[in-house]
């Protein structure tokens, strides 16, 4: 198993990650035809206020658009916020708690009406009349979010989110100063709908939106079609640019062995799941032109329970850092082409990220080997050796031998370790649940917007621990006063001085990396496979392969 | 008749109401199943989430729950998944049936003739080659897991051999409706098919011809033999009639769990969006309302492909008419 992982990945090293500049010019004379896109299954609601999935948020980039937008360019462009339904990025007022818009005129929503002021405060307003994930952790900020979030149904944001149809301007009043808060437009939880728009969760019904694209069909079982916007016109080429494919098809039901088959005999253009580990020899060897690789934001990591014995131990925690052979974990993932090992929260290529790794052979910058001797010399220190130790694991086949490793590797350093696969849709609730008694398992991250707190802050600040909640994001109960006291200095600075907040970013990264309430493993990559016909192929770091900015004849 | 009649309607309303129950419960009982915090999205506050419990109902008593769902299921027919939210369950579970009953209904004719003329000669040349043959032949067939003879069948005919003579007019994988296209419904079901029928060909074959040469053991077939009937009218009129018992049974028993989504592996496989693929996404994302409904659907089927084989056998053995 592994020496074909192995070969597949040394086959796929040959695979070119062409980028073209961004912002090229539009070729009309690519436009037209239909491009057919597969996964193994839908994503759940359509409702852009309420899907949390990166499956729908990839496409909803050419079908809604919110405030503001992260920019339509190849690369690193992506994480650059640009003005979308609103004129420009406005300054902020009022110690940074104030901002105000001035809405586009002559946009219009795919059913043929302006788009107003009222739509835009009823979008705000919608956020939290149907509940959305974030609508208590994204947009809490904005003031009146507490009442709409206590009783949603008569949700105003009175205060907040107030409209001036003479000047055309909508002005947002925030509770405290968010230097994130564009970021946090920019995501499809903040689209502009309609303001007649029920209140209600959507389902399987589509919206109206205002990008070159509109959703004329959905069935969950069946599949996704998105067809031309009749009354699109360009405003910002950087926000949305027109797209090239008049229908976009976007099937649901095939395995992810029958994907790759679509895509090799060209029935299909693109296939959202990753290829499965026995294929990637033939599709880097036969298919390399039709492969792009990039590496995501995200880690995978192990977190530990710091409130349950062995792990609520700091040098238990530490031990196991050290003892983890990161390069076993990322053979194990597909080979260094889809994987690197990681020792550190935030990932490379991100805002703050200052490579560091304390848990290797020789301390630096970066990870060479496990160290063994030391890990089990923390163990004996730490007085838990011998202890009985659960990791719970996703029921995949990936998940499954990472679980099986970190057990040979607990078992090594001194404890009694054990292995707990469960179904991939319960785990990730089941973890976060203090009541399941967890103290160890692997899951993974991938940020919403490029802003280190996106990562420091969601995974290990104290707010985000909720005891015996299925929702607790912080699956270590991590919760430790001067990493939340320098984080609060870091939201502080980030309004008037981000480069100075980033530094203090940098410092959290490091203090949460040497309190180890997780074990980093490795930061993935992502494998694109599409057809020979499909044309200029540009991967956004936000919200990935830009869809429709790909052409099929 | 009436009795009976209503003793079947009894009976399939008992076992529908226990096997909703015990779905019901073991879904509830399932540690880590809580719908809640899957439906909130990751991250979602504490607040969110008590709003979604309450939208979702299931702050309620659990006997409340049930009864709701039973009647969304069974009354308004507006029960929505936990997944693809206001996705109505009902409409998708019917949208679903066509699939199944055309991947179903196709395999069950390709099964029933060849097992018939396996069964048939095999029992008529006992004990030679032809047989011994046949009979291997058939315990391959029954030794091959179905989802793996159907990857295979993929492997061959989507991506090894698809650019062959051989394999060229397979059409990607999918459902096409029979309305629009009844070539490609027919060519996309041709694989499917075989892959389903192989394994029933084989154990109906053995089945049959066990049966055949065990009645041609009565009675009956010696007064026949003695009244002078050629020994094909005895085979085909006489010792296969009342074979056929078996088989009808067998047949009754598979073909309502086939069409309550049993054909899973050869629906997943193939990427066929029957009732089975349906079951078999909602269990791997824990989707209640449409196991719920998939269930009972499927119990439904196999009650009522027993009542079906019940009154077949009266056709087929003069000896249970009397009884």
């Amino acid at each position: 198993m592994k020496k074909l992982m192995l070969a597949g990945a040394a086959a796929l090293t040959i695979a070119l990650s062409a980028l073209t500049p961004a912002q090229a010019e539009y070729k009309a004379e690519h436009r037209g035809g239909t491009m057919r896109l597969v996964a193994r299954s839908a994503a759940g609601t359509l409702d852009p206020q309420i899907n949390y999935t990166l499956q729908y948020w990839q496409i909803y980039q050419s079908v809604y658009s919110g405030l503001t937008a992260f920019k339509k360019g190849a690369g690193e462009a992506g994480f650059e916020v640009v003005p979308n339904l609103a004129e420009e990025l406005p300054a902020a007022s009022n110690d940074g708690k104030t901002y105000t818009f001035k809405i586009r005129k002559g946009v219009k929503f795919s059913d043929g009406r302006d788009v107003t002021i009222k739509d835009v405060v009823a979008s705000f307003q919608r956020i939290f009349k149907v509940s959305s994930p974030t609508s208590g952790g994204f947009y809490s900020v904005i003031v009146g979010a507490d009442a709409c979030i206590a009783t949603p149904a008569t949700c105003t944001l009175e205060g907040g989110v107030t409209g001036d149809e003479a000047a055309g301007t909508v002005t947002i009043n925030l509770t405290r100063a968010d230097p994130e808060f564009m970021f946090k437009l920019a995501v499809p939880h903040a689209s502009i709908l309609p303001a007649d728009t029920p209140t209600t969760d959507a389902g399987s019904v589509p919206l109206a939106g205002t990008g070159p694209y509109f959703f004329s069909a959905y069935d969950p079982n069946k599949g996704l079609t998105m067809s031309r916007n009749p009354h699109f016109k360009v405003w910002s080429e950087d926000a949305m640019p027109d797209g090239y494919p008049d229908v976009v098809q976007y099937d649901f039901g095939l395995t992810d062995e029958a994907e790759v088959n679509a895509v090799m005999n060209g029935e299909a253009d693109w296939m959202f799941d990753q290829p499965p580990t026995d294929r990637l020899g033939e599709i880097g060897t036969k298919y390399k032109d039709q492969v792009y690789i990039n590496t995501l934001t995200a880690w995978w990591y192990a977190p530990m329970n710091t409130r349950l014995a062995p792990f609520d131990n700091l040098k238990a925690r530490q031990a196991v850092n050290y003892a983890i052979d990161r390069k076993a974990l990322v053979n194990l993932f597909g080979g260094p082409v889809l994987a690197a090992p990681v020792c550190q929260v935030l990932p490379p290529g991100f805002p703050a990220h200052v490579p560091y790794c304390p848990y290797t052979k020789d301390p630096g910058e970066k990870w060479s080997a496990p160290d063994i001797e030391k890990a089990k010399q923390l163990v004996e220190e730490s007085g838990t050796k011998g202890q009985k130790v659960t990791v719970i694991v996703e029921d995949t086949a990936v998940s499954k031998s990472i679980g099986v490793y970190l057990q040979s590797v607990l078992k090594e350093i001194g404890y009694d370790a054990e292995v707990k696969p469960i179904s991939p849709n319960i785990q990730f609730t089941y973890i976060q649940n203090t009541n399941n008694k967890v103290q160890i398992s692997v899951s993974q991250w991938y940020q919403d917007y490029p802003a280190a707190s996106n990562f420091l802050n969601v995974l290990f600040g104290c707010s985000s621990f909720t005891e015996g909640s299925d929702s607790s994001i912080n699956i270590a109960g991590f919760c430790d006063k001067d990493v939340e006291t320098k984080m609060k200095d870091a939201f502080a600075l980030a309004a008037t001085d981000p480069v100075a907040a980033n530094k203090i970013w940098t410092e959290v990264d490091r203090m949460v990396t040497d309190t180890a309430p997780a074990a980093p493993l490795f930061t993935p990559k992502h494998i694109d496979f599409v057809s020979k016909r499909l044309g200029n192929f540009q991967f956004n770091a936000q919200f990935y392969w830009m869809v429709t900015q790909s052409w099929v004849q | 008749m009436i009795f009976s009649l209503l003793q079947r309607i009894g009976q399939m309303l008992f076992v529908m109401f226990g096997i909703s129950l015990l779905v019901f419960l073991i879904f509830f009982a399932t540690p880590g199943a809580d719908p809640a915090a899957r439906i909130a999205g990751r991250n979602a506050s504490p607040e969110v989430l008590e709003a979604v419990r309450k939208s979702f109902g299931f702050d309620q008593p659990m006997y409340v729950q049930y009864l709701t769902m039973m009647k969304k299921i069974f009354i308004t027919g507006d029960l929505t998944s936990f997944v693809n939210r206001g996705w109505k369950v009902v409409p998708a579970v019917m949208d679903t049936i066509p699939v199944t009953l055309s991947l179903v209904f196709g395999a069950a004719i390709l099964w029933v003739v060849f097992a018939l003329i396996i069964g048939i000669v095999a029992a008529a040349t006992r004990g030679s080659w032809i047989d011994k043959i046949l009979m291997m032949l058939g315990l391959i067939g029954i030794s091959m897991p179905v989802y793996w003879l159907g990857e295979v069948m993929n492997l061959l005919t989507q991506s090894r051999y698809h650019d062959t003579w051989l394999f060229s007019w397979v059409p990607p994988l999918g459902y096409k409706n029979f309305s629009d296209d009844p070539k490609g419904w027919f060519l996309t079901l041709v694989i499917p098919w075989i892959t389903l029928s192989i394994l029933y060909i084989g154990l109906y074959g053995r089945v049959l011809r066990a049966a055949i040469v065990e009645s041609l053991q009565e009675d009956y077939i010696r007064t026949a033999r003695a009244k002078g009937l050629s020994e094909t009218r005895i085979l085909l009129r006489h010792a296969l009639r009342t074979s056929l018992v078996a088989f009808v049974t067998l047949f009754g028993l598979d073909f309502g769990a086939l069409v309550g989504g049993s054909a899973l592996l050869t629906e997943v496989v193939f990427g066929l969006q029957g009732v089975g693929k349906l079951t078999y996404d909602a269990l791997l994302n824990l989707d209640l309302p449409i196991i719920m409904t998939t269930v009972l659907y499927a119990s439904f089927f196999v009650v009522m492909a027993n009542a079906v084989v019940d009154i077949l056998y009266m056709m087929l053995d003069p000896r249970v008419r009397t009884a």
